[in-house]
Formats: structure tokens, sequence, C-alpha cells
């Protein structure tokens, strides 16, 4: 089980981006992050998964705890050697190379693993990757290399996957089926996921239990078939007016509408 | 016999290129002191086989082992904190090294040439009707033959690949659990025993003498010629430079050869500013 006690990180030693972030994934389960740009949420990954530092980053309070032992002082080498794994955002593929050398990099923590069976185990999650694993990375399509980052992580037998806003920038019609691959993967491995997303529609229905951050808090938790649910979460994340339709612009009056958490 | 001699050559610049591009692979450092960490190794060979009388296998294996340590302790020292500073600086830094380097072999060892070491027989066969000494014929295989097994290491190997992977982005292997840290030594190391290897080839053929240090400075223009990211590029345009030097020595007389290559330089930049084999950067429109 992750748990984060009260997280709070500095950049640069005086830039606060998370003021006091608490979060729970028990083991098995999918959790989704959700929150606007600039919340948070990219990074309370990073501290997670230990990549602040390159960033001039830290945890300066708090606590995060990873089946009990601490893990925020931890390189991230060693992070990554428990089982935590992160696919950063922006679908950061190691261009040059190509898909199959991008999938045997990801397996590359697993020094006794049986690299041939891994790279099948993905292949058989994202079948247009076996058609492609000779291309080089920088010029497939976007889906596809999302597929190869996600893949790469797939690579390393991750216990806990950390997932930075898979659906940026996917057509619809990827997003639904990237989304459906994230679900098998966690039902057949019995991976933890904590996904971070935007996209609240996505992230809330493939979720069992979410959070939603916002200016580096926490403001609201619960299942995510209740947050989907709540009002304030209908208005500001999911689009919807009162009634359940569309926003009317014509009709919208800011001073009158606040978030209840506010 | 022009040309083969410029090969020869071309082979050593070759594998000093091959140390040049796998430092700015992995750790996007210019290193200008590669000529001088090849003077160093060269020196220590000399100081393990001729100061102490060690066999000549035994002073091999010692002098590449200090020139891996050599490389590492550099990167530790200097260049740790150079990743992603301004590119004045590194040149700077490097540059510097250099002169340190120079400074401490001259310190050591004293500025005159050193006693000669007989490593290869002196005879010679005729091929046609050229004379070539086979000293030069085994300096210009172990050359080659280093320079490849280098090549053949990155393709084909997982640390190879590990290092390529380093090549495109640090904060990407991190997250996926490699170390980045010991890469980049490691990357250090091996140029540090390429650059000792050709120091050695060298001193044996020409003589251990602190003008070894030059051929660093042709190296350079042969590893952006063939592309700072091309292990093979660097090798084929370590033989290409290795080859003008030789022709335009033989013709214009040798002060000519160095501009030469730099000539060429400028002229392949020009049409081909990632060199003959670079990575070009990769823009999906």
């Amino acid at each position: 089980m992750l748990k984060l006690n009260n997280v709070e990180v500095k950049y640069a030693g005086v830039i606060l981006v998370l003021r006091g972030v608490s979060l729970e994934i028990r083991d098995g389960t999918i959790v989704s992050l959700l929150g606007s740009n600039g919340a948070g949420k990219t990074t309370t990954l990073k501290a997670i998964s230990g990549l602040l530092h390159t960033e001039l980053g830290e945890v300066t309070a708090g606590s995060i705890e990873y089946d009990g032992g601490r893990i925020d002082k931890l390189d991230p080498e060693q992070i990554a050697k428990t089982g935590v794994i992160q696919v950063m955002e922006d679908r950061q593929v190691l261009e040059h190379l190509t898909v199959e050398e991008n999938l045997r990099l990801g397996g590359y923590i697993r020094r006794n693993g049986n690299i041939r069976k891994d790279l099948d185990m993905v292949y058989d999650y994202f079948p247009r990757l076996r058609e492609r694993r000779t291309a080089i990375s920088g010029y497939l399509s976007g889906g596809e290399q999302q597929m190869v980052v996600m893949g790469r992580a797939m690579m390393a037998h991750p216990k806990i996957l950390l997932l930075d806003e898979p659906s940026m920038g996917l057509a619809p019609l990827l997003v639904e089926e990237i989304y459906a691959i994230i679900k098998r993967f966690n039902t057949e491995e019995k991976t933890s996921i904590l996904i971070v997303e935007q996209n609240a529609k996505a992230a809330l229905e493939i979720s069992e239990y979410a959070y939603v951050l916002e200016n580096g808090r926490v403001v609201l938790d619960g299942p995510s078939s209740k947050l989907a649910d709540n009002e304030d979460i209908k208005e500001f994340y999911l689009g919807l007016s009162k009634l359940g339709e569309k926003k009317s612009y014509r009709e919208v009056k800011h001073y009158k509408r606040r978030k209840r958490w506010l | 016999m022009i040309v083969i001699s410029g090969l020869m050559n071309g082979a050593i610049y070759g594998l000093v290129a091959l140390g040049f591009v796998l430092i700015y692979k992995c750790s996007s450092v210019l290193n200008f002191s590669q000529g001088h960490m090849l003077l160093l190794g060269s020196y220590v060979f000399w100081f393990f086989k001729s100061a102490l009388g060690l066999p000549l296998s035994f002073s091999l294996l010692l002098a590449i082992g200090s020139g891996f340590l050599a490389g590492i302790l550099i990167e530790r020292i200097s260049l740790r904190k150079l990743i992603g500073q301004p590119l004045i600086s590194m040149i700077t830094v490097t540059i510097f090294l250099s002169l340190v380097l120079e400074g401490l072999v001259s310190l050591i060892w004293g500025t005159y040439p050193l006693q000669h070491i007989k490593i290869f027989s002196g005879s010679s066969i005729r091929v046609g009707d050229m004379v070539l000494a086979t000293r030069n014929l085994f300096a210009f295989a172990l050359a080659l033959a280093t320079a490849l097994a280098l090549i053949l290491f990155f393709r084909y190997t997982r640390l190879g690949l590990a290092m390529r992977g380093v090549a495109e982005g640090h904060q990407i292997m991190q997250s996926m659990g490699i170390s980045v840290k010991r890469i980049l030594n490691l990357s250090w190391g091996i140029a540090g025993i390429a650059a000792t290897i050709g120091g050695i080839i060298l001193g044996s053929t020409l003589g251990f003498q602190l003008s070894l240090s030059q051929i660093g400075l042709l190296a350079i223009p042969a590893a952006f010629i063939g592309g700072l990211e091309s292990p093979e590029g660097a090798v084929l345009g370590g033989l290409l430079i290795g080859i003008s030097e030789s022709i335009v020595s033989g013709y214009l007389g040798n002060a000519a050869g160095v501009p030469a290559a730099f000539i060429i330089l400028i002229v392949v930049m020009l049409f081909r500013p990632y060199g003959f084999f670079g990575l070009e950067k990769i823009e999906r429109v």
C-alpha cells in the first residue's frame, strides 16, 4: 500500500507546490488524482517516484511510505526497484531508439527476468507495437508513443504504476482503447494504479477511488462513483451545469456559483 | 602508399574520436581533453613497462585499468557539475583540463621524449611496390579492432543499449530505474580506455612524447564530421581525416596537414551540419 502523509514539496526551496497532501492507494486498486493545470498532480507523482531532485524539488515535510517503508528520501533507481514505476507525462519515448529497444530498456532493472516473455506480454497488450517494433520511436504517432511508454513501464513488472495524464493529446477512441488496456492490466497483473488525469470522465469511470487536487491540497476525495455525482465536480470538472446538461454560458453567473469546499 | 599510411593514422583518430563521441552521447559534454587523456594513458603505460619493468601484457592491462579509472576520476571531479551548463563553460573546463593533464605529465616525467619501447617488431613487408612497416600494420589493426569492438558493444549489448538510452534523456532513464550516474561513469571510463589504447599504439610507433596530445586536436574534427552521436561515424571520420591529412601533407608539405583537416571540417559542416551519420533532431510534422 502506498501512503502519502501530509506531504509538502518545495521547488528551489521557495516555491511551495504541495501543501500537505495525504493519499492512500490500496494494493490492487485503481485510484485517480484529478485537478486542473498547476494543481500539483505531476509534482505528487514525481515526489513518489523520486524524480523531484533533478528539478530542484524536494519533499520538505511529511512522508511517503510504500509497503511500510519510507521511500521519500531514496534515489529514483532504488524506488523503481521497490516496484513503483512512473510513466511520465508527454509520451517521452527514447526518440532515436526503436520500439523494441525502448521496451528492452524498460525491462533493464529486471536482471534475472525473461526478456522475451516480457516483450511478448507487452505485445499482447499492444498488438500495434508488435507491428511497429523496429520503427524509430520518434516517428511514431502520439497514440503509439503512449503505448510505448506504457509498455516500457509494464516491462518492469511494477507493483504500483503511476500514470501521468495517459490520455493527453489522444483521439477519444484511442483514449478508450488505452483505458481498456489499463483496466485489463490492473485486473490481470493485480498492479495498483494511480492515474493523474485532467480527463475527469475517463478517470472516474475506471477508478475505484478518486482525489481532487487544487493548489497543492486535496480538496475532495471519495469513491469515484460518488464523486461523479457530486455537484461541484460535475460543474467544474465535467462541464455539466446543475441540470446535467452542457453548460450554457449565457446563464453563467460566476459570482453566484462557488465550490462548496472553499 | 600515402593513402595507406593515412589510413593507419586515421584508425587512431577514429579510436580517439570514438571516445569523444561516447562522452558527448552520454553526458552531452564536449571533452576537449581527449587528446591529453591519450597522452596520460601512453605515459602511464610507459611507466609500467619501462620504469617498473613489468612484462608487456601486464603493463597493458594495468595501463588500460588506469585509463578507465582516470576517465571516471575526471568525470567525478570536473564534469558532474557541467551537465546542462552552457557550452562555453564546458569548453573552458575541458580545455583547461587538458592543460592540467599536460602539466601533470610533464611534472612527473619531464618534457623530453621518453625512452623508446619496442612492442612491435621492426620488420616490414612488401605489398606490391610499397614497403609497409609491420609495426604500423599492427597498430592499424589494433586500433581498428578496438574501435569495432566498441561499436559492436554499443549496438548489441545490454549495457551498450543503456548508454544509448542515457544519451536520449537522463530523466527518462531514471524513471525506468536505471542508474544514470553509473552509466556515465562507465562511459567516461570506456572513453579513457579508448584514449589509453590509442596512446599506447601511438607511443610505440611515434615515441612517447608530449606532442602525442596533438592527435586529440585532429580526432575532434573527425568526431564532428562523422556525427557527434555516431560511433561508426567517428571511426569513418577518423579514417577520412587520416587519409586527407596524409595526402595533403604528402603534396603540400607537413605543416599543411592539420589545417587541411579543419578545412574539410568546415566544408562538411556547411553541407551536413549534423555530420554524416549524426542523429538529426526528430521533428514530426
